[in-house]
């Protein structure tokens, strides 16, 4: 009975890797936040949302990352632009350490 | 023409409270000369800069909107450049920004159709469907056996 139940798993351990169907990750599709509450126009004065939108750095994540529609992206690729120069945000900056 | 406009300007922290009210009164002056109509000022005070201007850590943040000529626009942008307690000043123009908009509304409207029209589909499949439900097969380790 011993030896009937370890041949099948020394015989995976010694070949080839075991082969499992292909896995699917499933995860939870992007979507613009801006177009969910409809916002027409993005304030460069509301900058703590801006904030949600930019590294630790300071760099301006891109649409692809963050879900955002090229339309608002482009408008708060400016706002986060104007933002910075009335000193709500601060410039990208390098690493430190 | 008129056109609504938003003024936006940081004063130096140094500046006492007569210093600030006679930058906005500038501002406001050279609005009305020109009939322009001033909707609403937004004094925010004191705020903490994200980086340092001209040795300064902190600012007077004020917000202006207003409805005014498109040629009064040089002037105030003039008197903000010249005036030595202004640090960091905005102008923008709003109006045109919504305009834009409108396609972005109409495509708003045709989604929340959808996702109507979607929710119903799926309140009445549901019912039906819960019967029927089969899942994917479980992985099998039998095939691994099959090489050696």
């Amino acid at each position: 009975m011993r030896n009937n139940h370890n041949n099948p798993s020394s015989s995976g351990g010694g070949g080839n890797p075991p082969k499992y169907p292909k896995k699917f990750y499933f995860s939870r599709r992007k979507y613009c936040v801006f177009c969910k509450d409809k916002i027409k126009f993005v304030d460069y004065k509301n900058y703590k949302t801006l904030d949600n939108f930019v590294l630790e750095t300071g760099k301006i994540l891109p649409g692809r990352v963050t879900g955002t529609c090229p339309y608002h992206q482009k408008q708060l690729s400016k706002a986060i632009k104007r933002a910075r120069h009335m000193a709500f945000l601060k410039f990208v900056e390098p690493k430190r350490g | 023409m008129k056109r609504k406009y938003e003024i936006g300007f940081m004063i130096n922290p140094e500046a006492s409270e007569e210093d600030v009210k006679k930058v906005i009164d500038a501002v406001v002056g050279t609005i009305q000369k020109t009939e322009g109509i001033i909707e609403n000022i937004d004094e925010w005070g004191r705020r903490k800069l994200a980086y340092p201007i001209q040795k300064h850590t902190e600012g007077i943040y004020i917000f202006i909107n207003t409805e005014m000529v498109g040629s009064t626009f040089f002037e105030v942008e003039r008197r903000l450049k010249l005036s030595e307690k202004v640090m960091r000043f905005v102008i923008l123009r709003l109006d045109d920004k919504f305009k834009k908009a409108n396609k972005l509304t109409k495509r708003w409207k045709r989604l929340e159709k959808l996702s109507r029209k979607s929710q119903e589909n799926r309140d009445e499949s549901s019912s039906r469907a819960e019967s029927g439900k089969s899942r994917p097969g479980a992985p099998t380790d039998r095939e691994v056996d099959d090489e050696e």
